[in-house]
């Protein structure tokens, strides 16, 4: 009896020490994320997921952060807000994080107060929404690229210079996606000089949208904008719009400037152009590039033909996180505030050309973009402009 | 040694706590309860009180479906309708949330009531057929109102607070979710004994026979669509301000099925089995999660496989319910109590 006593009681010790001595232990650098792995966003969470073990693992090979190894966890988000914001939760209360990336705008905006006052952790998400990119209401949340109302800037601006004064359709989803950056949109229109005749909205994978081409052509629209799709209807409108004799270009935001939208338009390719933040897998001329292109072929050699942009955006994101902790940890402490101090204090990082040299805007975004076009031949896209920046 | 279950009178059969066991194991149920906020984390605590909110939201519904058989796929929109009224009395007229509440419950039932109208023309599928379109309609409401509603961007909740304390963590907002789940339990469980209890259960049998018995139709029914609404609109307001904020995304038609599915695998026309069945649909995603991150750490490579695979492992686990239990999780539970009850002369 008293052997057996003295055994829990030992036992109990041991478990009391290793817990403390685990707890006194400096916590190596940090980032937790949530992917949506699994649900309708699966196609970009599955990219993204590799891109921010990929990044860890390459700085980790490189001394890490000041020679702390870089710590990076994981959980399916299913791109649902419950599930996500779950996840988010049990990510946190298991790792503590000094880093999060979340899977959605709607996890974003339902996490964002929580963030702001107790988590107070550097945090960015698969979203290119407001809500990651207002650092006076969410000081620890940033984008790794411009805003959608800035793509749709970075579009206006090419219209405005190539057709000034051209008739203008925003075609965008009835969702908070597709809806966000309409009213900046308007604006934009209005100081830039051009004529927003239109706006059609049609659901996400709608087939029906002849009333919308048909409208588009009483109105004599030159340029129509999606924004709010990844691919149907896009592809649809375009071929469409040929029957129905309406002549006009087709330019669309990020999620649908991708290899998806391209082999479903096939010989129609050259008729879309879109905005993007990223150099594409294929422009291996770019260093960076090249060694993912390396890496992946080396460790993933199932996606050794491509790798999407959301990879390239998961890919930079963590080039983001990283430096802010090697910034933060340099000065002093990695906590909340140190983070954003080092967020701020990034202006031209260079990223191997993954994208122009990386300067955080005040609204915590990165306003570039670069205009693409479709190749039907060749089924990738092309720049048809230099990287414009938004002031 | 007992050799079955036998009351003697009426009022033994309508005991809440019908044994000394039964009150032995849910007073320490209920210490229990009482205690996790203090041995749980954050995660832990965050899952406890989603569990509450599709506890009252699943009553609710077991309520109309379980126990009046009016079919409902809208139940997600009322959830919506209270969340909105909590959030538009909080942020726009300033009142507490402790008096939203109440308000968002008795909002949600004014609209469950319209919505209830149909059902005393129709019934079964077409019921099925008119509720949907209640949910459609709200979610419409819910992004088009933008000057009451904030359209997609929704509104931002402020802590619920109490003299200078606020509700802030996961942990003291549980308190407030225990309150109301108990309250809510407590309350269907006495109603489903009363005579409008047994008024519901008559519809559901056979409604012809109900009304030949003396039963007004009109006032029941809309009565538990009015009571299911009120259940769902609560469920609402507490679970938006858990979260501090609340958009349209929050209710898709998906929401009301998967409270549907909740009565089901709990049990129809059972409160424990609006428990066990929210219980089930919140957690077991949530344990599958954790084990498929096991999965993901010890196959590195393979989660595109293994993470997935939770999405088929939960849905053949609620089919293989149906099939071996389709009188759901709660009639499993009486028949593992009676076991040991009766044990040994359980059959």
């Amino acid at each position: 009896m008293k052997k057996t006593v003295i055994f829990f009681l030992s036992l109990v010790l041991c478990i009391g020490l290793f817990t403390v001595s685990k707890a006194m232990a400096e916590q190596n650098p940090t980032i937790c994320a949530v992917h949506p792995f699994t649900g309708r966003f699966a196609f970009a969470g599955i990219h993204g997921a590799d891109a921010m073990e990929d990044a860890v693992a390459m700085a980790n090979e490189e001394g890490g952060v000041n020679g702390k190894k870089i710590e990076y966890y994981w959980a399916d988000g299913e791109y649902k807000n419950d599930v996500g914001i779950a996840a988010f939760k049990r990510l946190y209360a298991q790792h503590k994080p000094h880093c999060m990336f979340g899977q959605s705008t709607g996890m974003t905006k339902a996490l964002a107060p929580e963030i702001k006052d107790r988590y107070k952790v550097l945090y960015s998400a698969y979203t290119f929404a407001e809500i990651a990119a207002t650092p006076e209401k969410n000081p620890n949340m940033f984008i790794a690229g411009p805003k959608y109302s800035e793509m749709f800037g970075v579009l206006l601006k090419y219209i405005a210079k190539e057709k000034p004064g051209a008739n203008i359709a925003f075609f965008y989803s009835d969702t908070e996606f597709g809806r966000e950056p309409i009213p900046v949109g308007r604006e934009l229109c209005k100081k830039m000089g051009l004529n927003l005749v239109a706006e059609e909205i049609a659901k996400v994978g709608g087939v029906d949208i002849t009333t919308q081409i048909l409208d588009m052509k009483r109105k004599k629209v030159d340029y129509c904008i999606f924004h709010g799709f990844v691919v149907t209807p896009i592809q649809n409108v375009i071929k469409q719009s040929k029957d129905y004799g309406l002549n006009c270009k087709f330019m669309g935001t990020f999620w649908s400037t991708e290899k998806h939208l391209l082999d479903q338009l096939k010989g129609l390719a050259n008729e879309y152009m879109g905005v993007t933040n990223y150099s594409y897998y294929y422009q291996d001329e770019y260093p960076m590039i090249k060694k993912i292109r390396e890496w992946t072929k080396k460790k993933h050699p199932k996606f050794a033909e491509y790798r999407s942009q959301a990879y390239m955006m998961n890919f930079l994101t963590m080039q983001i996180f990283i430096e802010c902790l090697r910034r933060a940890d340099k000065s002093g402490a990695i906590n909340g505030d140190s983070l954003v101090k080092a967020l701020e204090s990034i202006k031209n990082f260079d990223v191997g050309g993954l994208m122009l040299p990386v300067t955080i805007s005040k609204n915590h975004s990165i306003p570039v973009g670069r205009v693409m076009k479709g190749n039907p031949k060749t089924m990738k896209f092309d720049p048809v402009s230099d990287w414009i920046s938004l002031d | 040694m007992r050799c079955g279950d036998f009351k003697e009178t009426y009022i033994k059969d309508e005991e809440i706590f019908q044994s000394l066991f039964v009150k032995f194991w849910l007073g320490l149920f209920f210490i229990f309860l009482l205690v996790f906020p203090f041995i749980a984390n954050a995660y832990m605590l965050y899952v406890a009180n989603m569990i509450g909110f599709a506890i009252i939201a699943a009553v609710g519904l077991n309520l109309l479906t379980g126990f009046t058989g009016q079919i409902s796929l809208g139940h997600a929109a009322f959830v919506g309708v209270g969340a909105y009224t909590s959030a538009i009395l909080v942020t726009r007229l300033g009142f507490s949330f402790w008096l939203s509440i109440p308000c968002a419950g008795l909002v949600a039932a004014l609209a469950g009531m319209i919505i209830g109208i149909p059902s005393l023309r129709v019934k079964g599928l077409y019921l099925c057929i008119a509720t949907l379109a209640a949910q459609f309609i709200f979610e419409f409401i819910f992004i088009h109102w933008e000057s009451m509603t904030n359209g997609i961007t929704g509104i931002n909740i402020p802590c619920p607070g109490i003299g200078g304390f606020e509700f802030v963590t996961e942990k003291s907002f549980y308190w407030i979710t225990l309150f109301f789940v108990v309250l809510g339990v407590g309350y269907a469980r006495n109603l489903i004994r009363s005579r409008m209890g047994r008024a519901f259960v008559a519809i559901r049998d056979r409604d012809l026979s109900a009304e030949i018995i003396g039963i007004n139709l009109f006032r029941y029914k809309l009565s538990a669509f009015a009571i299911s609404s009120f259940y769902a609109g609560v469920a609402g307001a507490l679970w938006v301000t858990f979260l501090k904020v609340v958009t349209p995304d929050h209710f898709p038609f998906i929401l009301s099925i998967h409270y549907l599915a909740m009565i089901i695998v709990g049990g129809l026309g059972s409160i424990l089995g609006s428990i066990f069945g929210a219980i089930f649909m919140t957690l077991v995603p949530e344990i599958l999660n954790y084990l498929s991150e096991i999965v993901k750490m010890s196959a590195p490579g393979y989660e595109e496989i293994f993470v997935p695979m939770k999405e088929v492992i939960f849905g053949v686990l609620i089919v293989l319910f149906l099939v071996f239990e389709p009188r759901g999780l709660a009639e499993l539970w009486n028949r593992i109590k009676n076991f040991f009850r009766l044990w040994p002369f359980s059959y």
